[in-house]
């Protein structure tokens, strides 16, 4: 009769149907909101995991304060890379991220970065209090971590409330960079690694690690997340050798 | 005064308006139905609108001239103008709509006070209430005052009485003729109502279509049409001036050369009128003496026949020129000839009193 | 409210209220040429007095701030000539603010023009007065309640600008903060109650100012 190929064809129809869907569900896709800081090194350290491992990587580049708002929000992160400590231990407090997987992974130097056609010499922190500089831009010191480590740096060194009154506070990192390259801003005070990848600033004035406070960059898987087995294995492969050097690569600071 | 209006050419909706015309008479009026393009002529004199030909002179004094791309702004024609909406400003008092034109060139030697000027046109009480306040009789005159004050070289008006019922187009008129009289201003009147024309004009220029068809004095226009096209417009068959020699009890007496003819007096009676008797109006018998209530029986006698489709119009001499109109079928059964005598018979109500 | 809270709320009002000064003689003459004029391109420039209006906040914000910065054409001139910056001062909300409102006030301005019938004009003209004084004497007043409504519903745009004033002037708290940055940047860092407290003020105002626009652009009931 005619019913019996058909029926043959959608039998095998949907053979092939589930075949797929469980090949592509072997593959899984994982959200990791990082610190804007992050965005170059992670970006190339995630397109050598996804060949290797089929996984597929999103960002979420941003604040780490503004992160992990969202995260607390209920945002659909799977791992949570801080540039601060204090941001991490806010989500732990709210037991939101899994206490096993954190790992305080890098560090960090500050700069002060200037345009690169810029003649201005800042020689020390005093510099910055002079006339010729006019604006400073900052992440923003309340709550984003670059902002509050050059405030704690600032403080430290006893210039903040002169300094205070120049700061133009950016949403993240990158928009303070941004600020200094297009020349709105005599200068900025950014991570070392952010002055590495643009062209367009040139470092004035390297903060010593003894002035520094402690950068320290925390990663942990959300406890929310619906891949933890996959989360852990790239969290994994961010401790690993082959991602240290690519961190290196960019400037960053390994902390074991 | 002398307004020269040369080769004016201006493509309007359904015609193109072209004049060539001068108007020398104190007051003149152009004259032509709805839509002839009288009132985009008073925009071009005034400089409101431009023409694709046109030379404009008042007085020696060019205003426009096309060709030489000479046009003299509005504020600096002099010109005083009282649109047929009047365009009296809504938001200023009556007093500073009549102030308006006062602190221009002419501050330093006005033409009238406003005094002079807000006591012949009856303005006086006026002065302090708001524009909106006011009824259709006093706008018209406070726009008029307005358009005195800026002391103008010459009026325009257009069609000065159009939005105003009969009884108060009689009213105004009289003002009309005030400032014509008292203030001796050139005026350029735009109407389509004949008597309008009559009671003040004294040349009128027919427009129809955005043409010039007749100029010349007053009477001489409507009495002589020049072309059956004036003639209908003009529409009225007899017009000759006459005296008011008494009024009784409503009823004028009025003289017109030898014959005497019973009116109706009009509102505001002055001596000198001009009697106006459509020819539908006129009743032509044989017989003199039979009694009627027809109070006009005037023996005339025939002197020249014109048919017109199916009238024929019949010139009589009654003492003055009249005219008739009756049917061809009357004309053969009555054997209206030229030089026979007949009876005209005109009813009271039906003789119209223009006073001039 | 703390005093800091008012200061927001202060400096918001009166960057706003300047903004609509700013705006007005440009705005009434844009709306003049607009509603009496007609030449050829006319409909690009209406075209470009709306798009403000259509498009993206922020991307209006991204066009002023290459245009204004140190760098840019009209920004670079100003730094080098007069020394003056506009990017991150208050400058910089003052033009964000001018240029998303100017729309507002140009179309309900147009509008008031085009009903002020145009005889009026013209009558004046003829008893003596030049172009000003028929402007200022006649035509601006009839359109008067027009031009209010305008000014007030630019107003209130202004109160609530937040994508193009954040691109140009930053949210620096006590120099450029509007209340609209102040809110964003309170949700952004937690601080929900201080949030709550301007979106207070905040609907409080633009209430007022949209309510008391509506009156001046109803038509008057004859």
């Amino acid at each position: 009769m005619k019913f019996r190929p058909f029926k043959r064809s959608l039998y095998l129809l949907a053979l092939t149907i589930v075949t797929i869907l469980s090949v592509s569900s072997r593959a899984a896709e994982i959200t990791v909101f990082a610190a804007a800081s992050l965005t170059d090194s992670l970006k190339e350290i995630a397109a050598d995991y996804e060949k290797s491992s089929g996984d597929k990587i999103t960002f979420n580049f941003g604040a780490s304060s503004t992160l992990a708002r969202q995260i607390d929000a209920g945002a659909p992160a799977d791992i949570f890379f801080s540039a601060d400590e204090s941001q991490m231990d806010g989500l732990a407090k709210k037991d939101l991220i899994d206490p096993a997987t954190r790992k305080s992974r890098l560090g960090n130097s500050l700069v002060v970065v200037v345009a690169a056609d810029s003649t201005l010499q800042i020689n020390s922190a005093g510099d910055l209090t002079n006339a010729t500089v006019k604006q400073i831009a900052l992440a923003d010191p309340k709550a984003v971590p670059a902002g509050v480590y050059a405030k704690a740096w600032l403080t430290r060194q006893q210039l903040w409330p002169a300094i205070e009154p120049k700061v133009v506070p950016t949403e993240n990192v990158r928009a303070a960079l941004a600020a200094v390259e297009s020349g709105n801003v005599e200068a900025g005070v950014v991570y070392k690694t952010d002055a590495g990848i643009s062209k367009k600033v040139k470092v004035a004035y390297e903060v010593p690690a003894k002035d520094a406070p402690d950068i320290s960059y925390p990663m942990a898987v959300v406890k929310e997340s619906k891949q933890p087995d996959a989360a852990k294995n790239f969290l994994n492969y961010l401790d690993s050798q082959e991602a240290g050097d690519i961190f290196k690569k960019f400037g960053f600071i390994l902390r074991d | 005064m002398s307004l020269l209006l040369k080769n004016i050419s201006l493509p309007l909706a359904d015609f193109t308006l072209e004049v060539n015309v001068e108007m020398r008479k104190r007051v003149t009026a152009v004259f032509g139905p709805s839509g002839a393009g009288k009132t985009s002529l008073l925009d071009l004199i005034a400089g409101l609108r431009s023409a694709r030909s046109a030379f404009i002179q008042l007085d020696g004094n060019v205003l426009t001239d096309t060709a030489k791309h000479i046009s003299i702004a509005t504020r600096q024609r002099g010109l005083g103008y009282v649109p047929q909406d009047l365009a009296l400003f809504p938001h200023l008092s009556v007093r500073q709509n009549l102030l308006y034109g006062t602190n221009s060139r002419a501050a330093a030697s006005p033409l009238f006070t406003f005094e002079h000027v807000v006591e012949v046109l009856e303005i006086e009480p006026l002065t302090s209430r708001g524009v909106t306040e006011l009824s259709g009789g006093e706008k018209q005159r406070v726009a008029l005052a307005r358009a005195l004050l800026s002391s103008p070289r010459l009026l325009l008006l257009d069609e000065p009485l159009a939005s105003l019922d009969a009884p108060l187009k009689e009213k105004i008129i009289p003002y009309l003729a005030r400032v014509r009289d008292e203030f001796r201003i050139p005026m350029l009147c735009v109407t389509h109502d004949r008597f309008e024309a009559l009671a003040l004009a004294d040349e009128i220029v027919v427009l129809v279509d955005g043409k010039v068809r007749q100029t010349g004095p007053v009477l001489d226009v409507f009495n002589r049409p020049a072309s059956a096209e004036v003639a209908k417009f003009v529409g009225v068959e007899t017009l000759h001036p006459g005296q008011i020699t008494n009024v009784t009890e409503g009823l004028a007496t009025v003289s017109v050369n030898r014959a005497t003819l019973t009116a109706l007096a009009p509102p505001i009676v002055s001596r000198e009128v001009f009697v106006s008797i459509r020819g539908e109006d006129v009743i032509l018998q044989r017989e003199a003496a039979v009694a009627s209530s027809v109070r006009n029986r005037l023996s005339a006698r025939v002197v020249a026949l014109r048919t017109e489709g199916a009238l024929v119009r019949v010139e009589l001499d009654a003492g003055f020129p009249l005219f008739a109109l009756v049917t061809r079928p009357a004309c053969v059964e009555l054997a209206l000839r030229e030089g026979e005598q007949v009876t005209a018979l005109i009813k009271t109500p039906a003789i119209h009193l223009v006073p001039h | 409210m703390t005093s800091a809270e008012w200061q927001i709320v202060w400096f918001t009002a009166w960057v706003s209220a300047l903004s609509t000064l700013v705006i007005l003689p440009f705005g009434l003459a844009l709306a003049w040429a607009l509603a009496r004029r007609d030449w050829p391109g006319k409909s690009i420039v209406e075209t470009f007095v709306s798009l403000p209006l259509v498009m993206p906040p922020v991307a209006t914000g991204l066009i002023l701030l290459k245009l204004f910065g140190r760098r840019g054409g009209i920004g670079g001139l100003l730094h080098d000539k007069f020394n003056l910056d506009v990017i991150f001062t208050w400058r910089a909300v003052l033009l964000a603010l001018s240029v998303m409102s100017l729309p507002l006030l140009v179309r309900a301005a147009r509008v008031a023009f085009e009903e002020v019938n145009p005889r009026l004009e013209q009558i004046a003209r003829t008893l003596g007065a030049g172009n000003w004084r028929v402007f200022f004497t006649i035509t601006v007043p009839l359109a008067g309640r027009g031009i209010i409504g305008g000014m007030l519903l630019a107003f209130a745009r202004a109160l609530g600008e937040f994508g193009a004033t954040i691109m140009v002037a930053g949210s620096i708290p006590g120099k450029t903060q509007t209340i609209s940055l102040a809110i964003f940047q309170d949700v952004q860092l937690g601080d929900d109650t201080h949030a709550y407290r301007l979106l207070g003020v905040s609907v409080v105002l633009a209430f007022a100012a949209v309510w008391c626009s509506e009156l001046f652009l109803r038509r008057r009931k004859k």
